[in-house]
């Protein structure tokens, strides 16, 4: 057992805006070190959780530490332990890069030797060095993102809140965020708390999960261990005909139960696994149902996600609004 | 001690930066008060001709009394929009997350305040001189005079940083703009107190900033002042609207900045 105290620890942690339970009584535990991926749709209260660990926005229920200070009433100790990259990054299109960590240094009260140094190695890191001296009002979405993470290191902290960093950015952009996330975590032993909607995100990023939909935390654990809980394959199957769909689904009934699938299709979650794969085959072929597609689908995030809610993710995300001026 | 100074300095550094390095920003800033000065001190200088208009060092001086606490006030304002803009794009949200001490993002806010109107005036002044106006103040009025424009730059800075972190959003412009506007209006801007008549008397003998004006002008005509008055007026106001502020920041912390 660890002697450490958690990197951050939350209990029934609740945040309601009027009427609304943006958060509604939450509870997990980060240990130092760890990448933790907060999962869920927009609007289901991920960063309402973020603004309220990094002392942005208080609690109205609960308590939360972070790096051993209580967020409520030790707000300067826990904002010297953290950075924060959040959704929207906070930039001034005015300043240069290298203006904007400069000025970050200053308010987290680095001298100026510490200040000239750690900015040029920080712009170094995230690959900004040549666009140091230009205005942030002419950089990419991805260089902003990149900026925005190279500010929220400036002073070393022990514990990285990163609020959907990689929404918006393309594939390479999103490939050097992830291995740069990794590195730190694995290298410098930051705890990573990262809220994402994206699954492929969470999974390879992410040591634990906590899925949270509608303000509760309705799964938590490794991916592995999430996913090994749903267990059983799914199995999606578009007929060649459409008129054969409910006619398929009948017999794909007869194999497990029904879950959701892709538009024209029917699918099931597997009873035997991989294993009874052979029989719906045969079963189909006897049926004379002609198929167009025939998909085994190991579980995913997603499926732990539609399990644990009643819909998938990726549906859920479309739905999704802000809540009360704090998306997520 | 030095953390907070150090995020104070940083807000203030920010504040000027961006101010000076953009002329769009900057040209209001010093233009403004010169119109006011040129057009009031200028255009209506025969008021200075008025029966009863006994101020010794001339109209020019008595109106740059003006437009000087007006180019401070308006300078604290001005402060109030860009506290107002930093919250209404997210910038603000950076400044109370870095801050160890939030109360010195405000102390930020004030000194790149005072350090832009400190440069405003001070090329009013060299105008004013420029073009005729003589104050007979001694070295230490002036340095009086100083403290005094700097403490309702504070006040004016204060009221609208109150003001801008509960309301947060540029749009909150009116509401810091025109309190200043009506009160400095409803002082004894052209004519001396006892010049003005009807209900604007009234409001003017009971307005604070008429001490504060009456202060000024006394400071430029080196005739002696009622310090005690002026500058409890001035400690009063900056000391109120210092505590409207911070529980301004204590607002912005409770809805989320």
């Amino acid at each position: 057992m660890s002697l450490a105290p958690p990197g951050i620890e939350v209990v029934d942690l609740q945040r309601t805006f009027k009427s609304l339970r943006a958060v509604d009584g939450i509870s997990f535990a980060i240990e130092p070190g760890e990448i933790f991926g907060f999962l869920g749709p927009n609007g289901a209260g991920k960063s309402t959780t973020v603004l309220m660990l990094t002392t942005l926005l208080p609690p109205t229920g609960g308590r939360a530490t972070v790096a051993g200070f209580d967020v409520a009433s030790q707000g300067p100790d826990v904002r010297r332990h953290i950075g924060a990259a959040l959704q929207e990054a906070a930039l001034d299109p005015l300043l240069t890069g290298r203006e904007h960590l400069r000025l970050q240094a200053s308010l987290q009260g680095l001298g100026k030797p510490a200040r000239d140094t750690r900015s040029a190695e920080l712009l170094e890191r995230v690959g900004l060095t040549e666009a140091a001296d230009r205005r942030v009002g002419g950089y990419s979405g991805g260089m902003k993102r990149r900026l925005d993470l190279a500010l929220a290191l400036v002073h070393e902290p022990t514990i990285l809140f990163l609020d959907e960093p990689t929404t918006g950015l393309d594939p390479q952009s999103r490939a050097d965020l992830w291995e740069e996330v990794s590195r730190l975590a694995r290298e410098q032993g930051v705890t990573v708390f990262l809220t994402t909607q994206y699954l492929e995100e969470a999974d390879q990023l992410a040591d634990r999960i906590a899925i949270i939909s509608k303000g509760r935390i309705v799964a938590e654990g490794t991916p592995d261990a999430l996913k090994g809980e749903i267990g059983r394959p799914s199995l999606e199957v578009v007929p060649a005909v459409a008129a054969d769909r409910d006619r398929l689904a009948a017999v794909l009934g007869e194999f497990g139960a029904p879950t959701a699938g892709p538009p024209g299709a029917a699918a099931v979650r597997l009873e035997a696994g991989a294993d009874g794969l052979a029989q719906v085959v045969r079963r189909l072929d006897a049926e004379g149902i002609a198929l167009q597609t025939f998909d085994l689908h190991a579980p995913t995030l997603d499926d732990v996600y539609l399990a644990k809610t009643g819909e998938r993710l990726t549906e859920a995300a479309d739905d999704g609004a802000p809540v009360a001026g704090a998306a997520g | 001690m030095s953390e907070f100074f150090s995020t104070a300095r940083a807000v203030a550094w920010r504040s000027l930066h961006i101010t000076f390095t953009n002329p769009a920003l900057l040209a209001p800033a010093l233009i403004f008060p010169l119109m006011f000065y040129v057009a009031f001190a200028g255009g209506l200088s025969s008021v200075g001709n008025l029966p009863g208009f006994d101020y010794p060092a001339g109209y020019d001086t008595f109106q740059f009394g003006f437009v000087l606490l007006q180019a401070s006030a308006f300078g604290g304002v001005f402060s109030g929009f860009g506290i107002a803009a930093d919250f209404e794009r997210g910038f603000a949200r950076r400044y109370m997350l870095a801050a160890p001490r939030r109360e010195a993002i405000i102390v930020g806010y004030l000194l790149g305040g005072l350090s832009r109107a400190a440069i405003t005036t001070s090329l009013l002044t060299v105008v004013a001189l420029a073009t005729g106006m003589r104050p007979q103040s001694s070295p230490a009025e002036i340095a009086a005079l100083i403290v005094l424009v700097a403490f309702v730059c504070s006040a004016a800075m204060l009221f609208a940083c109150g003001v801008a972190m509960r309301l947060k959003t540029v749009q909150a412009g009116p509401a810091m703009q025109m309190p200043v506007f009506l009160v400095l209006f409803l002082a004894p801007v052209f004519v001396p107190l006892d010049l003005v008549a009807g209900w604007v008397h009234g409001v003017a003998t009971v307005n604070p900033v008429t001490a504060l004006m009456n202060g000024v002008r006394d400071l430029l005509a080196g005739t002696g002042f009622d310090a005690v008055l002026v500058f409890g007026t001035a400690i009063a106001l900056a000391g109120g609207f210092a505590l409207w502020a911070l529980r301004g920041l204590r607002s912005a912390e409770r809805t989320g900045s």
